[in-house]
Parts: C-alpha cells; sequence; structure tokens
C-alpha cells in the first residue's frame, strides 16, 4: 500500500526518468545493430585529420603531436585501440577497440580523437 | 476462427517475401579475420542471404584448409604443415599433403623465375623481422629491428637448393638444420587461387575473394558487368581513396604496399617485404599491384618487384603472358607495364 | 553576526568536503572507460547546499570545488570541460527544486545526467567531432546509476544532520 502511494506521489519524475532510459537504450541499441563495419582509421589531432590508415592494415604507429605527449595507436585484426599513452586519466587506453563507422576513441589532454569511417569510393573492392 | 486469420497473414506474408526477392542478385559481404594472419572479404551476388552464407562456410572451410597446411607457426593435431617440416629441418623428411608438395614446387619455380627474389626458403631472415614486428606491437616504445650480426648469420641458412621434395613419398626434408621455409610471400595468393579454381570448377559466377589484398575475380557481376576495383592510395589522407580504379573480370590482382604492415623505430618505417641480398626491406616503392590471371602469381611477382628496379622488373614480367603491373615509386611516380593502363578506367 | 560566521565556516568545510570528493572520484577507475563517467559523489555536497543553504549557497560551493579541483588535480582543459557540465546540471537541479515537487533521488538522477550531456557538449566543439554524440546513450544510463546512489546518500546525510541548524 505505502509502496502504491509512493508510486503515485513520484509518477512524473518515474516517467521522466524512465522514458530516458528506455530512449538511452533503444538508441544504444540502434547504434551497435546499425552501425557498419568501417574501412580506414582516421587520426584527429586538434580538429585536423593527420592521418588516415585502412582498418585491414596491421599497424603500430607512436602518434605523438606536441613534446612529452603520445598515444600508442595499435591496429590489428580490423579493429582499431590504444596501448599506451602519456596522459594522466589513461582514458583512451581503456577504452574497448573501435571497428564500426563512427566509434571514436577520445583522449582529451592530448586533444586526440581516432574516429573509424567508411568509404567514399564507389568500387566492389580495394586492393 | 483464429486459425484461418494466422493462416491467411501468413500467407500474405510469404507472398510479399517471395515477391520482394523475386530471382533478384544482390550483393553480400563477409569478412573473416582467422587466415594468413590477415582479413579476408569475400563479395558475391547471391539470390538471398542464406544462398550467399552456404557458399561462404564453403570457401571459408577451404581457406581454413588452406591455412593450416600452409601455417609456419603452429601445427595442428593429425596434420603436418609447413611448421612439421621446418621442425623436422636437418632431422627428417616429412610426409605432407600433395597441396603442400603443390606450393612448394611453385614457390621453387618462383625462385627461378624471379631469380632468387622471391625466395621460400628465407624463413631464417624472415622470422628475426617477423619476431621483430611482434615485439614492437606489444611493446612500441622498446622496438628494435633485427640486429645487423643475426641477420648475415641467418643469411648463410637460405639456399633453396637444400629443400628436397620426393614426389613419390610425398615428403619434403630441408637438409639445412637452420633454415625454414616461410611462405608469407605466396601462400596467400596461391591458396585465395586455389580456392577460386575450385568455385570455377562449381561453375560459381560472380564472386570476388579478397585474402589481405590478393584478389580473385570469379566471372564478373551479374549481367557481364565488371568489377571495379580499386588501387588503395598510398597517401591516406589525401582525398582521393584510390590511385587507380580498373575495371576487370575473371583476373587476379595483388597489391604489395609498404604501408600495409610495418613498424617504426626512432621514426623510421620498416615494413615487411625483406629483400634477400640486403637482408633490409627496400624503400623504392610504396605500392606494386600485379594484374594476372593467377593468385598466386601475381602475389609472388608482386613481392619480387619490390625488391628490384623497374627495368629488371620489365624482363621478368616477359616471362608470363597476361601479367600486367603498376609501380609506385616512393616519391608518388607511377609507372606502368604496357597495357596495365588498358583496364584503368 | 554570529550567524554569518557560522554560514562561512559551513560553506568551507563544504568545499573541503567535495574537494576531498573530487579528488576520490578521480581516483576510482570504472571499468568501462568512458571520457566523462565518473560516479560524482562531489554532487552529494552539492545537493546538501541547495536543500539547506539555498541557491547562491550551491553555486558558490559548486564553482569554488570546480575552480579548486581543477587546479589541483586536473588542467585548464578539464575545468572548462566540468564547467560546462557543472553549470547545466545545477540549473537543472535549482528549477527543479524550485519549481516541481520532485524527490531528491530524481533531481540527483537528471542532474548527473545533465552534467554527462555538458560535458559531452563541450567534447563535441572542442574536439570538433560530433560522433561523440554516440556516447550520450550509455553516458545517460550511467548517470542514471550514479546518480540513484547519489541522491540516496544526500536523502541520508540530510536526515542524519537536522540538528545541524544554522540558526
Amino acid at each position: 500500500m505505502k509502496m502504491k502511494a509512493l508510486i503515485k506521489k513520484h509518477l512524473l519524475e518515474i516517467i521522466i526518468i524512465g522514458s530516458i532510459l528506455l530512449i538511452a537504450l533503444l538508441a544504444l541499441l540502434m547504434i551497435n545493430l546499425a552501425m557498419p563495419k568501417g574501412d580506414y582509421v582516421v587520426v584527429i589531432y586538434d580538429k585536423v585529420e593527420v592521418e588516415r590508415y585502412p582498418l585491414t592494415a596491421e599497424i603500430s604507429k607512436n602518434l605523438s603531436y606536441e613534446d612529452n605527449h603520445y598515444n600508442y595507436l595499435i591496429i590489428k585484426d580490423g579493429k582499431a585501440f590504444i596501448l599506451q599513452a602519456s596522459c594522466p586519466d589513461k582514458i583512451c587506453v581503456k577504452q574497448r577497440p573501435i571497428s564500426k563507422v563512427g566509434q571514436t576513441i577520445t583522449c582529451l589532454p592530448n586533444k586526440l580523437v581516432i574516429k573509424i569511417v567508411g568509404k567514399t569510393s564507389t568500387v566492389d573492392m580495394v586492393s | 476462427m483464429k486459425s484461418p486469420k494466422i493462416l491467411l497473414i501468413t500467407i500474405l506474408l510469404g507472398a510479399l517475401f517471395t515477391l520482394s526477392s523475386c530471382q533478384t542478385y544482390k550483393s553480400y559481404e563477409a569478412m573473416s579475420f582467422d587466415y594468413f594472419d590477415t582479413v579476408t572479404t569475400i563479395v558475391g551476388y547471391e539470390k538471398n542471404q542464406k544462398a550467399f552464407n552456404e557458399r561462404f562456410t564453403m570457401i571459408d572451410n577451404a581457406l581454413k584448409k588452406y591455412h593450416r597446411l600452409y601455417d609456419i607457426y603452429y601445427e595442428y593435431e593429425n596434420l603436418n604443415n609447413l611448421c612439421t617440416i621446418n621442425k623436422n629441418a636437418g632431422i627428417k623428411s616429412v610426409e605432407v599433403d600433395q597441396e603442400i608438395i603443390n606450393l612448394v614446387k611453385y614457390g621453387i619455380k618462383m625462385y627461378q623465375s624471379t631469380n632468387g627474389m622471391m625466395n621460400i626458403a628465407m624463413g631464417s631472415v624472415l622470422k628475426l623481422w617477423h619476431d621483430a614486428r611482434e615485439k614492437a606491437l606489444a611493446d612500441p616504445l622498446n622496438a628494435k629491428i633485427p640486429a645487423q650480426d643475426d641477420l648475415l648469420l641467418a643469411q648463410k641458412h637460405m639456399d633453396i637448393n637444400k629443400v628436397i621434395i620426393d614426389e613419390e613419398k610425398s615428403t619434403i626434408y630441408l637438409e639445412d638444420a637452420l633454415m625454414s621455409l616461410d611462405v608469407g610471400a605466396l601462400a596467400k595468393g596461391y591458396a585465395t587461387e586455389q580456392v577460386a579454381k575450385m568455385l570455377e570448377d562449381q561453375s560459381l559466377n560472380s564472386y570476388v575473394l579478397n585474402v589481405g589484398g590478393n584478389i580473385r575475380l570469379i566471372g564478373s557481376k551479374p549481367h557481364d558487368e565488371l568489377w571495379h576495383i580499386g588501387i588503395q592510395n598510398y597517401d591516406l589522407t589525401s582525398d582521393n581513396d584510390n590511385l587507380a580504379t580498373l575495371a576487370l573480370k575473371d583476373l587476379a590482382i595483388v597489391t604489395s604496399g609498404s604501408y600495409q604492415r610495418y613498424f617504426e623505430v626512432n621514426g623510421i618505417r620498416y615494413h615487411h617485404i625483406i629483400d634477400p641480398v640486403s637482408l633490409m626491406p627496400k624503400n623504392d616503392y610504396v605500392s606494386i599491384s600485379v594484374i594476372a590471371k593467377d593468385a598466386g602469381l601475381a602475389d609472388a611477382l608482386s613481392t619480387a618487384l619490390f625488391n628490384i628496379d623497374i627495368e629488371q622488373g620489365k624482363t621478368i614480367i616477359e616471362q608470363f603472358s597476361d601479367v600486367y603491373v603498376m609501380w609506385v615509386s616512393s616519391s608518388g611516380q607511377i609507372t606502368y607495364s604496357n597495357q596495365f593502363t588498358d583496364f584503368m578506367i | 553576526m554570529k550567524k554569518e560566521v557560522k554560514k562561512l565556516s559551513l560553506l568551507a568545510i563544504l568545499i573541503a568536503i567535495s574537494l576531498v570528493f573530487s579528488y576520490v572520484d578521480s581516483l576510482i577507475v570504472l571499468p568501462f572507460a568512458i571520457p566523462g563517467i565518473k560516479l560524482g559523489i562531489a554532487n552529494i555536497v552539492i545537493i546538501y547546499t541547495l536543500y539547506k543553504l539555498g541557491i547562491k549557497e550551491s553555486i558558490i560551493v559548486s564553482l569554488l570545488r570546480l575552480i579548486l579541483s581543477s587546479i589541483l588535480f586536473g588542467s585548464l582543459l578539464t575545468f572548462g570541460y566540468s564547467l560546462a557540465g557543472a553549470i547545466l546540471s545545477l540549473t537543472l537541479m535549482i528549477i527543479l527544486k524550485y519549481k516541481t515537487s520532485f524527490s531528491m533521488v530524481a533531481i540527483s538522477i537528471l542532474g548527473a545526467i545533465m552534467h554527462n550531456f555538458g560535458q559531452i557538449l563541450v567534447a563535441i566543439i572542442l574536439m570538433d567531432t560530433k560522433e561523440i554524440i554516440l556516447y550520450l546513450p550509455l553516458l545517460a544510463i550511467t548517470g542514471t546509476i550514479s546518480g540513484i546512489g547519489v541522491g540516496l546518500l544526500s536523502v541520508l546525510v540530510l536526515k542524519y544532520t537536522k540538528g545541524l541548524e544554522l540558526n
């Protein structure tokens, strides 16, 4: 009985928070399902694209655009991730490998974004 | 009351489904990351996803077979593969599958045709580079290239004449205990070709196999349309994804690029194609693309051509009919062999 | 006079506590690292101030905490980043507290979601990468979870400090 009264009293807020959660969950599901696998790993430093690698490559690359700042990018098995980094929070290192169009790894301290993009050309296959 | 309604809905939905998928061929794509240490992409035109999935499973299984046979790093249960041969170098001859004999024979043939610029017996040297690259991937800040002394020592153990094939007994023996086979420059293309031939035997049409840049076209697209194949631009930040677009059918095209697999030491790139003479990666080219009828030939040539200049390369490809090459030098200058441009659109 | 001194000391204590909370927050690393995911336990202090002292005081505590924690444990970048989150979150919480009859837990949850939203917004502008918005759904979910915890803790804190009145 008491529970019912409590729910009734807070009905509006429960509805609002509930719908935010629902929308978020649906959006999450859609992002995960709808995003196609990407073709390129794009490195953006300070808002400018500086590097671009095929997602099919096997590459280890030290991305260093300022003294004493670095992020070590690894591309392997169709996925990209940061292996080591100089930033204090190491958030970029802890992020899961990315492979789908639109996925990003951000390193705010080093002003770096690693982004997955699709191909723009219309060929059937690239060699 | 209820069941006729359900039946009606099922019939309607079923009719709709069949109508919408009525005999039109659509393009399907699938990828796998399990074979030859690279990405495999299969594109095929089929009536529906199910038909494509069945083909893909078949192709995947075939690739798996070749991957296991040609694996130089791991052995598998109840299977003698290249790794087994390497392990028994200087010890004993190993009985192997005919597919392995065929590959090794083809490797020796390509060694002769390329004057040793593609050598499947240089495993000793390639292993040093492979280990250095693996270490660089795991610990990039302490990346190192192999020591010169080690390379020179390894160089003494790459004599292809010490690969002894006994066709009657189906055995291979490496006479030098310190030598080993590394078919990285050949196996992907060769296996791609074998799988393609198997598909052609089943009169399959409209498929593309792409095993890590080793592309083999089976037939053409529906309505005899040619496949459009892009040659990746080495300058990946450029607005043009492709240096050239080719319109082809039934052929193989393989690109070897210095930008595909490499590691860095002190800002200097070391790619994966090692010159058998200098024992180092050569930096004359960023990529070489070879069109041929056979994906194995195209693969072997694209590696061999990386280690010699363009004039020498042209004399080598003269031995073969229907081989067309595009060289992209480190400065970005592009050279075509005769008729390569005919395929360009 | 005595009341003013008491209030000033209380504010100082609150800021100090919120700084400790911010520090603890920066130490706790959640396994699913996404830029911006934090427990946000310092929000307990902000909610407490808002309920106990009022709008003006909550703004003071929030801003000073932000400036001091950025100097002590962060950088100029993290300051701008958290500022947007803090402003948006506090504004919403003030509006909700005075204009609706929402519970403290609900206000805490919505405040946490708003905080994440503000950070994402700044990240999009700073990095010029609109794809960062794809983090938003996940941040809304984690914000709800941490918001529930923070909200419940705030309820408890207010309950057990009932005796401590200013006048």
